[in-house]
């Protein structure tokens, strides 16, 4: 099969807005990614649109997809919604890979949006339970922070890392959010303040809970025989994995990690043909902080157990040798659940251009991107590769 | 007179309690006579669930189980829902066959009084056995005497053939005194019109009506009277034929309060306990009615009575509902009752499938099995024990619910999930199921402790009650 390229990707700020409806906000969010393209791209060159979102008003809708595409002035190409969870848009990229790989299009439109504030603060609870397995995990009264909260009673019960290690993760992701004007929580956070915040679902705490924001992203994938067309310095999608899990945690062998994670990890180094060693830079889906403990695992990015480490040693930060969620990952930057695995695409392909402004990291050639839908019920890992003039 | 005899008698209340003093402190005064704290039912009890404890307790004090039932009969004057067979999934919750013969008495609070007359007719049933269950949580306005006095309990007969308790006599009596005590249709509060001398009147009037009907002596060693508070029993000494002594020897009021229907029955466990060989049982409804019985012998008894958390007034009346909101707007999570119905087995009792393939155990057994991902044509059926270890946990806190246990959370605060390691019948292979997991007061719940499980409300969705199990810290189980 042929090669896929990012040749653009951006996202609105992600936070609280008002004025704009999920159709307004998804094209803005193209336009960023037109924008970016460097040699120019005519919306007429898109043959294919994929857009990540759970729901609009808190509800499902349907023809979302072809709604936010119309809306944006992309006319008669099909254009479809994929749902899975907080991991909509790493899979609708996932997508977009495909159809560009397969040979149906040359460029694809891979999206997400999510508007989250519009609704009252019960119907988001509704909204947010119903991704989980809602027939015996749910009806125990467990949200998503709770399901997240038992994996973490598990794992800090089995090893050494503590809460604090939970909380040195939001300090992290804040300190590098700070630094992107995009981000929904751009500020930063003392360890104080995070080891003091209140409990939410024992025994994560507020600090270890990623905020509900309004936002989108877009990222055109163009094929090896367009690619020049639109930029020289085109960033390859070296690899991709995805895989699915039980959907309750009750139903899994293991709650102190993801396997869909892993496998989606394995997946995606395997086709880059690359190890998690040669990973430059990493954007981990921290919905919790828990999560990106366990991901920093799941992605072989250390040894089972081992996660605190990495914090402790300041591997993660954005100047240590593996920087985790410069732009703030989902705790800082913002969690639009449909926007969010794009996002990170768009994220991955400013780093690798060389356009992260201040939390730029030094010279990268390889980015991975991990978007998790609900507690692990599915995963999709992306390695993308700024190619080095031989 | 029937041939019928009392296997055993198992009893149960609420943990939470309520001091009068707290009630007084709140209204300036008590109004229940001889009352100095009660039993208060968690938002997630009702009294279709407390006689589900309090049928397993006779049950395992008979050394039986649920299968040999015959015979299921409720009384309570209030039934968790108004129109609608309870017994039927009364049967289901305690494993009881199909062909189960099933009675509701209610209206009265001598209701289990008339479903026991009416059992020691229908028997006996050879090795069977059956099981009459007296349940209630009266409710009164919060302000009135009947809402101070009003209490909760539950308490359960086994009947056999030849069992230790002998009925010896038995007698009924009606005379119309309305107004005494009554609900008016719709409304969950029972109240009175409070004519003293005319309510007294029709207690001891028709208690003495139905005792003088007993041919046999007396001759008791306790006698276990209605008691809607701690005084009014006593004004029934010389109508009854007993002593003071021998209705304190059996009372429970004071400690549980108005038991409503269970008053007599948690009365009977009480003297049996305290060794009583030889007990009036009379009850009062009001209408009125008076049932009494004459047993004879040493019953054996298992009871879960003593408290074991205290409530403040602003907590007792958020158990209540007094001060506390429904379900939000935005709904919950949506799963049909016909869905719910689908894994009804597994709600009430735990039934695993074990892989024809794997051997692998399954809950809840659908879908492709967990061990080898085949999708067995049926699952062998297993019911699991109920015991397990807790895996994974966390505690939700005010305000982290879903909507569907906002109402929950609001009555009874923040509450635990947990991931269970149940064990199977086995005793070797052990499989997975969530869990809330029932915190008294500074119960803390770790991964690594052991549970067992209990019946209890999940939740109630488009007024339909859902019932299933929810585990609680062993010890904790009284």
């Amino acid at each position: 099969m042929r090669d896929a390229y990012v040749i653009g990707a951006g996202q609105t700020p992600f936070g609280t807005m008002p004025d704009e409806s999920y159709r307004s906000l998804f094209s803005a969010a193209l336009e960023t990614a037109v924008d970016s393209v460097p040699y120019g791209l005519e919306r007429d060159d898109i043959d294919e649109a994929v857009i990540g979102s759970l729901g609009v008003g808190g509800r499902q809708l349907g023809l979302s997809g072809p709604a936010a595409t119309e809306h944006a002035g992309l006319h008669g190409i099909p254009s479809s919604r994929i749902e899975n969870a907080c991991a909509a848009s790493g899979y609708s990229v996932r997508q977009a890979v495909q159809a560009v790989k397969s040979g149906m299009a040359d460029v694809a439109l891979a999206g997400g949006v999510e508007i989250m504030t519009d609704m009252s603060s019960d119907v988001t609870k509704y909204w947010l339970g119903v991704s989980g397995e809602t027939e015996w995990e749910r009806l125990t009264g467990t949200t998503f922070a709770g399901v997240y909260a038992q994996m973490a009673s598990t794992y800090l019960d089995q090893y050494e890392a503590t809460q604090e290690h939970l909380s040195m993760v939001a300090v992290k992701n804040h300190e590098n959010g700070a630094k992107n004007p995009k981000a929904h929580l751009g500020f930063e956070c003392s360890l104080d303040d995070a080891v003091g915040a209140p409990t939410v679902a024992d025994p994560l705490n507020l600090y270890h809970c990623c905020p509900t924001s309004d936002g989108a992203a877009a990222v055109l994938i163009a094929s090896e025989d367009v690619v020049d067309e639109y930029t020289d310095d085109p960033i390859r999608v070296a690899g991709v994995g995805a895989a699915s899990e039980r959907v309750g945690l009750f139903q899994r062998d293991d709650y102190t990690g993801i396997a869909s994670s892993k496998k989606a990890g394995e997946q995606a180094y395997d086709e880059a043909g690359i190890t998690p060693d040669d990973v430059d830079f990493a954007e981990i889906h921290d919905c919790f902080a828990i999560a990106e403990l366990l991901a920093y695992e799941d992605l072989g990015f250390c040894e089972r157990g081992e996660a605190h480490q990495l914090l402790e040693d300041g591997v993660t930060e954005l100047d240590g040798e593996l920087p985790v969620n410069a732009s703030g990952g989902l705790k800082s930057k913002g969690h639009p659940i449909g926007a969010t695995g794009a996002g990170q695409v768009a994220e991955a392909f400013k780093q690798l251009s060389g356009k992260a402004g201040d939390r730029q990291i030094d010279d990268p050639q390889y980015g991975l991107t991990h978007n998790v839908g609900g507690s692990g019920g599915a995963a999709v890992v992306h390695v993308l590769e700024r190619e080095v003039a031989q | 007179m029937t041939d019928v005899s009392i296997a055993a008698v198992g009893a149960y209340a609420p943990r939470l309690r309520i001091d009068a003093d707290e009630i007084a402190d709140a209204w300036g005064q008590f109004q229940a006579s001889g009352i100095e704290r009660k039993a208060v039912p968690e938002a997630d009890e009702d009294a279709l669930t407390m006689a589900v404890e309090a049928a397993e307790r006779a049950l395992a004090a008979a050394g039986r189980d649920g299968s040999a039932v015959t015979h299921l009969a409720l009384g309570t004057t209030t039934p968790p829902m108004a129109e609608e067979d309870l017994t039927a999934r009364l049967a289901s919750m305690l494993g009881a066959p199909e062909d189960v013969t099933t009675r509701t008495v209610t209206g009265s609070t001598r209701a289990s009084a008339q479903a026991l007359d009416a059992a020691l007719d229908a028997g006996p049933w050879g090795d069977e056995v059956a099981l009459v269950i007296a349940s209630d949580c009266p409710r009164g306005e919060p302000d009135s005497e009947r809402g101070h006095a009003a209490g909760a309990g539950a308490a359960a007969f086994v009947l056999e053939a030849d069992g230790p308790g002998t009925i010896v006599d038995r007698a009924s009596h009606v005379e119309p005194y309305p107004g005494t005590r009554f609900r008016t249709t719709g409304d969950d509060e029972t109240t009175g019109l409070g004519v003293t001398q005319y309510d007294r009147d029709a207690f001891t009037t028709t208690l003495g009506g139905a005792t003088s009907d007993l041919e046999e002596p007396l001759d008791v060693d306790a006698a276990a009277v209605q008691s809607p508070d701690g005084k009014l029993p006593y004004r029934a000494t010389d109508a009854l034929g007993v002593s003071v002594t021998e209705i304190s020897a059996a009372e429970t009021v004071s400690t549980l309060g108005d038991t409503g229907a269970a008053s007599v029955f948690l009365s009977a466990a009480t003297a049996f306990e305290e060794g009583a060989e030889r007990l009036l049982m009379a009850a009062y409804g009001s209408g009125a009615g008076a049932n009494a019985l004459l047993i004879d012998g040493a019953v054996p008894v298992a009871t879960s009575l003593e408290g074991d958390t205290d409530l403040s007034y602003a907590e007792y009346l958020r158990r209540r509902g007094e001060i506390t909101s429904d379900e939000p707007e935005g709904g919950g999570a949506y799963v049909s009752v016909p869905s719910w119905q689908r894994t009804i087995s597994q709600r009430h009792r735990l039934v695993a499938g074990r892989c024809p393939n794997c051997n692998g155990l399954n809950f809840p057994p659908d879908g492709a099995c967990y061990d080898c991902n085949e999708v067995p044509d049926e699952y062998e059926t297993v019911e699991l024990s109920g015991t397990g270890t807790v895996e994974a946990v966390t505690q939700i806190e005010q305000g982290g619910a879903p909507p569907e246990f906002v109402e929950q959370q609001s009555k009874s605060g923040a509450f635990v999930s947990a991931v269970v390691a149940f064990n199977g019948p086995d005793g070797e292979q052990t499989v997975s199921a969530p869990t809330q997991v029932l915190i008294g007061g500074d119960e803390v719940v770790d991964v690594g402790d052991d549970v067992e499980t209990t019946i209890r409300r999940i939740y109630t969705q488009e007024d339909v009650i859902r019932y299933g199990f929810k585990a609680q810290l062993t010890g904790a189980k009284r």
